[in-house]
């Protein structure tokens, strides 16, 4: 993506680079380097405690790194003049006092970065929050809450959206008003940050993905070539089962059988399997390639590496 | 740094929190209004040996003094719990993650509740002191004793008055960067400042005793409660600090504790 040339769009890139943050206890960000494009939605992934949530909020500056730099278009966020021009965010913690109505917590933050009061009734309308405008924050569902906290992330129409968690806690529909809404942004060539642990959900939203675990980077770059790096694995369906398994004990495949005539066989394609079928005279009634979804991905990329630190 | 002040004065009209503690000051000031009017009505007519008040507190303008400032005991406590309020809220209702985004520069968000902190604190003051002056007069120009506006005891309890509004709210505020914990601080607080100064007077009344010296009371002062008291009562005697003492103790108290919490929340992590 980054060919060397400067391009016009820099200024709203991410920069992430051997960002480490130990606590008492525990190493929760460890080294961490990686870069973040504008005009694409970018995944970031990883299990519960992998340390996405205080990766991003280093990057905010509401947590100091112990060692190593995060910026937003070459500056840290505290350096921004307007932050909020430049950079919107949605953090899971984030929420508004309950006793105040959605529009005036709006409108609070509007005072404090010096825009427009203006902006705060236009950002409700923008997220479909405009009926609730003056029903205090406490009446608010989930959903409503992730919206208004995705208006006030509008509010300075930034460059480069920040969101934890959005999808929690949000219906079907809510979920696919998101993801339209991202993939728009993202399409007038904003910088498009999202942590989820939905995989299914990030492989119809994201373009890029950046995968950690342990406070570490597993992978990083467009899905269907983290995707793709993956090995396919052959789904065969076989009365013969026994007999096709030790035809292909010869080769370099590995075969796994449920004992009901059901092979999963990685490390050949399926050509290869349907040869070694023909050879040994084994009848098959099913042979597929099974592509591997984020969600086998990230599983098999992260095993080992999960759970509670 | 006007903005973040119009900010944080948003902060407090948006929420019903203020309201209910202007009503608690209201109610508070009306109480001590009636039991100082009382209290001025016996003294002037020659009863206030009966209260202790003899000699230059006996007089019309000391009374006079009193009704003007009548509700300044709770309401200082008020102001003080809205400036912790105003720290404690961003942190209960995680409102702090928004505030910081909206400016990373952390040390103008607490100044600026600083600012709005004292500013709210006066029109406390103002709103307290126009309601007790417009009581007082009627009532001291009804009972024959005089407004005694021109006299500068008078005067100089309403400036002292105004001086403590403002000190207590700053002190709120930097006992909310010192205390996060909303239950924590405004429990604390309130403790302290109503039942604290009891058992410090008690404490330095035993020590005084023992050591056989009765100037050790003067050492009260070092209490914030106690020096609030001393900052607004006239004269000084081998157990009474001079007013500007407590003026000093209690403006140290209030620069510490706002020091001490803007460094505290520059290193904070927010999460």
């Amino acid at each position: 993506m980054t060919d060397g040339q400067p391009s016009p769009t820099n200024d709203a890139q991410i920069v992430v680079s051997g960002l480490t943050k130990q606590y008492r206890n525990v190493l929760a960000v460890n080294n961490l380097s990686f870069t973040v494009e504008p005009g694409r939605v970018t995944g970031f992934l990883g299990p519960n405690g992998a340390g996405k949530t205080t990766t991003l909020r280093m990057l905010l500056n509401l947590v100091t790194p112990t060692a190593g730099t995060a910026t937003i278009g070459g500056h840290r966020y505290p350096a921004l003049a307007d932050p909020l021009r430049h950079v919107g965010a949605v953090l899971e913690a984030s929420s508004a006092h309950k006793g105040r109505t959605g529009v005036n917590h709006l409108r609070v933050i509007c005072a404090a970065a010096g825009l427009p009061r203006e902006r705060a009734d236009q950002a409700l309308e923008l997220v479909g929050l405009t009926p609730a405008a003056t029903r205090k924050f406490k009446g608010y569902s989930l959903g409503m809450k992730q919206r208004l906290g995705i208006a006030a992330a509008m509010l300075g129409d930034p460059r480069v959206l920040i969101l934890d968690e959005p999808a929690n806690g949000l219906d079907p529909e809510g979920i696919r008003w998101m993801r339209g809404f991202l993939k728009g942004l993202a399409a007038e060539g904003r910088t498009v940050l999202v942590s989820s642990h939905l995989l299914s959900e990030m492989q119809l939203l994201a373009d890029d993905v950046v995968i950690i675990a342990a406070g570490q980077l597993v992978r990083q770059g467009p899905v269907d070539q983290v995707i793709g790096s993956m090995a396919q694995g052959v789904r065969v369906r076989t009365p013969q089962a026994d007999v096709l398994t030790a035809a292909l004990a010869e080769g370099p495949a590995t075969v796994e059988s449920d004992g009901q005539g059901l092979l999963l066989i990685s490390g050949v394609d399926a050509p290869a399997v349907g040869r070694a079928a023909l050879a040994a005279g084994v009848e098959l009634h099913e042979l597929t390639t099974e592509r591997p979804d984020l969600e086998r991905v990230f599983l098999e990329l992260t095993a080992g590496k999960a759970g509670i630190r | 740094m006007s903005n973040l002040v119009r900010s944080e004065l948003l902060k407090i009209r948006t929420t019903s929190t203020w309201w209910w503690l202007a009503i608690g000051a209201f109610l508070s000031i009306a109480l001590a209004f009636a039991f100082n009017a009382w209290l001025a009505s016996e003294t002037l007519s020659g009863g206030g040996e009966e209260f202790g008040y003899t000699g230059d507190a006996a007089s019309a303008p000391a009374q006079a003094a009193n009704l003007y400032t009548s509700g300044q005991y709770l309401g200082l406590m008020f102001v003080m719990l809205i400036g912790i309020l105003m720290v404690t809220n961003e942190f209960f209702h995680q409102t702090a993650t928004t505030t910081f985004l909206a400016t990373p520069r952390r040390t103008s968000v607490i100044v600026s509740k600083l600012i709005a902190a004292s500013l709210l604190g006066f029109a406390f003051w103002l709103v307290t002191t126009v309601i007790d002056l417009a009581a007082g007069a009627a009532f001291l120009s009804l009972n024959d004793y005089g407004t005694q506006l021109g006299e500068w005891e008078v005067h100089r309890a309403l400036l002292l008055n105004l001086m403590a509004y403002a000190i207590w709210t700053v002190l709120g505020v930097g006992i909310g960067t010192l205390i996060t914990n909303q239950l924590g601080a405004v429990i604390t607080a309130s403790v302290l400042y109503l039942i604290g100064t009891q058992v410090v007077g008690l404490l330095f009344l035993l020590l005084a005793n023992l050591l056989d010296n009765m100037a050790v009371l003067k050492w009260q002062v070092v209490w914030p409660a106690a020096a609030s008291q001393i900052m607004i009562t006239p004269g000084e005697n081998e157990m009474l600090p001079a007013w500007w003492v407590g003026a000093l103790v209690l403006v140290g108290y209030a620069v510490v504790s706002g020091v001490v919490g803007i460094l505290i929340t520059r290193r904070r992590d927010i999460s």
